[in-house]
């Protein structure tokens, strides 16, 4: 008395098949669970029991074993509940043999009524198993939705163990779920631009940040503007693909924090993790070595604002991934690797007062204060931030302005077109965006005129400009050329991309003179 | 660099040493013996100094456990190492107008060559000035400087740098400027000062009335700019809030009988109240060009040098020609620059504008303001300063 069930496990966002085998024999009654099941899966027992009995079925009083293959993989969650109550209904042939038992793949919690309770990571599952065939998925109505998105899967949304088994025995309790198209038409986005008074230079940047997927760095006194303008950045960013979503949407699961969602993420992530984050909590870990912020910030923004008030370590273990765009976290029970391609958006105070360099109030701040605080942002950091924005104070006269500025859309516009021109230009080197150029290909690509390298020879001569700051002017001139759709990089362009430059020279360097 | 004493002087030294600064104690130490510092050593050795000195039991025993030749010799070995010289006020070379005032310090520390300046101007002011005060400092300073001023400064953050900053610029000058410091003479406080600390030793003086070694403590600061306004003939305050310890210097040259100069400010701008004040209240001298506190001094050192074959109108017109500080455009090249320069500069000329008030000012798209505003910042006609504030 022997019975099979499909079920699936997650290992970070990549799925892997579980079978789920209830064997039934005769002996002293016991139960026991293998095949390295965590803690909450060997509590399944309890929930199964009662989720059994109380849906009017026995429980057997004899020897149960429940493997989960394969037996080397850590087991972990509730999701497990279901396929082995029908393990087990099967093996005692309370339930009728049904080829829907080999079909079907088995998802979700048990109640102990026997209804059935959401889990995270549907989507990751339901997409995995496609891949290994298979094509039916039952599982709790909760997360129908985001289950529902995978075209050439029928998902069957079930309340309780009930209605399953009724199904299983070929009554017509369970209908197909409707399979939902995507579209990023849809999106309504909280923030526009249009609200942003003032800050046109601001505004500027962040456009041109969208435009060649350029980390941003806002400075400004309190109040400036800081965090709305970036909370207004996705809406800017270009639409997402259908297979960005399904990404954002396969962390989110994951992390369990789309539950009670449309199913599937429709706009840009934007996270912004309090300064007292710790290391784990942005990058990811834990035991069970979760997603952290920034694979939650994935095709999104990641604001850190306060930037200098995070822990040295944590902004340190920020440029890693940085780099990569992946992140992998090993624990001692397990190893993900999570996708983290975000748009950092950083955001600090000229001073630890905040006022420096305003007109309107003092700076209490000594100078020593002032180079501690600036200090905290390592070089290498400062390197990875390609836009550096000084933010004006904002007057009553802007504030009460009635005048709108720019709808996002428009603008998005134009970032959708240099970002195109982009990914035509970046074809054969596997990069998408001008942030991503490493400093051998900004020689291929980023081709200054006669002007503009005379501009660029002359910004290093007045400005005392690092290398650093080189490559980074040249990436974000050619970005702005993009946005125009020039071929070449103009002096213009350069020129522009100098009023961005580094606020090494002001703040980070010599303040004195 | 004087570093052999006569034997009188040795011991005016010594006693400053033990009794460290305060003008008040070292008089009142000497008063018993006629101010002859031999015999108060003596009389230490002995350990009977009389109860009119006023010096406290702790002092007292610290005194007697350094009446030795021993340890006085020690001293100045160390001073010597350390290429200090040390002035007492009851020394010839020690600056007259300092020995004028109520507590000139007892002993003068000083590193470098301290002479006798013929026209010491002191220059104070905000420490963390705007992109206006950082200018004019640095300008008064090297216009006094060239016109033969010693321009003493306290070596702190701010206005007080770049002034010996201009001072230095100024190379004719084979005296330009004297540091004032809060801390020991071999102390550079704030340490990032150390290379402006460097060419100060080279071409003028630093002096504190500290002993070396002594760190810098909040409490030394006011002490020392008793010592900025009594060094100099007349101070010059560039930028000043309402309540700040540029104030204090002004009121210790007041005391002393100096003549205050202040520099206007925008009545909208915090670190201008406190000149404006001084200004509105009487207490200082309106001033828009080095000239105007030239001519008070007319008559001293190389101010009369030069101004001595000259008529007497002359000076006034040249006070003229370098007074409209603000107004100092150059119409022909002017003409020459293309159009969205030239109207930015007549923006600007107004006055400092923010990236965001410029854009809407002139009405240029954001692109095209960004590149223009950086080729005039590298041409040199125009200047960025923290908060993307824009200024001539």
């Amino acid at each position: 008395m022997l019975a099979k069930i499909k079920s699936y496990g997650l290992m970070g966002i990549e799925g892997f098949a579980v079978s789920v085998e209830a064997y039934v024999s005769r002996g002293m009654p016991a139960y026991d669970t293998v095949g390295l099941p965590d803690a909450a899966v060997r509590e399944s027992k309890e929930r199964v029991r009662a989720a059994i009995r109380n849906s009017g079925f026995e429980f057997p009083v004899q020897r149960v074993t429940v493997n989960l293959a394969p037996a080397d993989l850590r087991k972990e969650g509730s999701v497990y509940d279901l396929p082995i109550a029908i393990g087990l209904l099967a093996a005692t042939e309370q339930i009728a043999p049904s080829p829907l038992l080999e079909e079907c793949l088995f998802l979700g919690e048990l109640a102990l009524d026997g209804t059935l309770r959401g889990v995270p990571g549907i989507l990751p599952m339901v997409i995995g198993a496609y891949g290994q065939g298979i094509r039916k998925v039952i599982l709790p109505r909760e997360n129908a939705a985001e289950a529902s998105y995978i075209e050439g899967v029928e998902v069957y949304a079930a309340e309780n163990l009930r209605q399953i088994t009724a199904f299983l025995g070929g009554e017509p309790t369970l209908t197909k779920e409707k399979t939902r198209t995507w579209d990023s038409a849809s999106i309504a986005y909280s923030m526009d631009f249009a609200d942003i008074r003032g800050q046109q230079g601001a505004k500027r940047a962040a456009e041109i940040a969208a435009a060649g997927g350029h980390n941003l760095l806002l400075v400004g006194t309190p109040g400036s503007g800081k965090t709305m303008l970036a909370r207004s950045i996705p809406s800017i960013l270009p639409e997402l693909t259908f297979e960005e979503a399904l990404e954002i949407t396969k962390i989110q699961s994951v992390a369990g924090t789309l539950r009670g969602t449309e199913g599937m993420a429709s706009e840009r992530p934007f996270r912004s993790p309090h300064h007292s984050a710790s290391t784990a909590s942005l990058i990811g870990g834990g035991t069970r070595a979760m997603p952290g912020e920034i694979s939650l910030a994935h095709y999104g923004v990641l604001f850190l604002d306060e930037f200098p008030e995070f822990r040295k370590e944590t902004l340190e273990a920020l440029r890693q991934p940085m780099e990569d765009g992946v992140v992998t976290i090993t624990r001692a029970t397990a190893r993900s690797t999570y996708p983290a391609q975000f748009m950092l958006v950083a955001a600090m105070n000229p001073c630890p007062c905040g006022n420096f360099g305003s007109r309107t109030a003092q700076c209490r701040c000594s100078q020593g204060q002032i180079s501690r605080y600036l200090g905290r942002i390592s070089g290498p950091m400062l390197d990875r931030l390609d836009l550096h924005v000084e933010m004006s104070e904002v007057g009553y006269e802007d504030i009460a302005s009635k005048s709108r500025g720019e709808p996002s859309a428009v603008i998005r516009e134009r970032v959708n077109k240099a970002r195109s021109i982009q990914v035509e230009r970046y074809k054969k080197e596997g990069i998408l965006f001008n942030a991503q150029l490493t400093s051998r290909m900004t020689g291929n690509f980023c081709i200054l005129d006669e002007g503009a390298e005379r501009l660029l020879q002359k910004a290093f001569a007045s400005l005392h400009l690092s290398a650093r700051a080189y490559t980074r002017i040249l990436k974000v001139s050619r970005t702005i050329a993009d946005l125009e759709g020039s071929e070449k990089i103009l002096a213009h362009h350069v020129a522009e991309a100098v009023q961005y430059r580094s606020l090494e020279s002001k703040y980070w360097g010599d303040t004195r003179r | 660099m004087k570093l052999d004493y006569e034997r009188e002087e040795r011991f005016l030294l010594w006693l400053g040493f033990v009794l460290g600064p305060g003008a008040k104690q070292y008089e009142r130490a000497l008063a018993p013996f006629g101010g002859n510092a031999e015999d108060f050593f003596n009389a230490a050795q002995k350990r009977a100094l009389p109860p009119e000195c006023g010096i406290k039991a702790e002092v007292l025993e610290r005194i007697f456990a350094s009446a030795s030749e021993r340890y006085m010799l020690g001293c100045f070995r160390r001073l010597q190492e350390y290429d200090i010289s040390a002035l007492s006020v009851r020394m010839p070379d020690y600056p007259s107008l300092l020995k004028e005032i109520y507590d000139p310090p007892p002993v003068l520390y000083c590193r470098g060559e301290l002479q006798e300046a013929e026209l010491p101007i002191g220059i104070v002011g905000s420490r963390s000035p705007s992109e206006y005060g950082r200018n004019m400092a640095y300008r008064f300073a090297k216009e006094l400087a060239e016109a033969g001023a010693c321009i003493v400064s306290g070596l702190a953050y701010g206005v007080d740098c770049i002034a010996a900053l201009g001072a230095l610029a100024a190379e004719k000058n084979d005296f330009p400027t004297i540091a004032v410091l809060g801390c020991g003479v071999d102390m550079v406080y704030p340490a990032n000062n150390r290379d402006i600390y460097d060419k100060i030793m080279r071409r003028g003086a630093i002096i504190s009335e500290f002993l070396p070694g002594t760190a810098a403590k909040p409490s030394y600061f006011p002490m020392r700019n008793r010592i900025i306004s009594g060094l100099s003939r007349g101070v010059l305050v560039v930028e000043a809030a309402e309540k700040s310890g540029t104030l204090i210097t002004v009121d210790c040259a007041l005391e002393q009988g100096r003549d205050v100069f202040a520099l206007p400010g925008r009545l909208i701008d915090a670190k201008s109240e406190g000149t404006n004040e001084l200004l509105r209240s009487g207490q200082a001298k309106f001033t828009s060009a080095a000239e105007d506190i030239l001519e008070e001094y007319r008559g001293i050192g190389m101010a009369q040098k030069k101004n001595e074959p000259k008529t007497v109108k002359k000076p006034k017109k040249k006070a003229a020609k370098t007074a409209p500080v603000q107004k100092e455009e150059l119409p022909k090249e002017r003409e020459e620059l293309p159009a969205e320069q030239r109207l930015i500069l007549n923006i600007l000329a107004k006055g400092e504008k923010s990236f965001d008030e410029l854009c809407e000012l002139t009405g240029l798209s954001v692109p095209l303001l960004n590149s223009t505003l950086t080729e005039m910042e590298f041409s040199g006609i125009m200047k960025q300063s923290p908060g993307r504030v824009y200024s001539l």
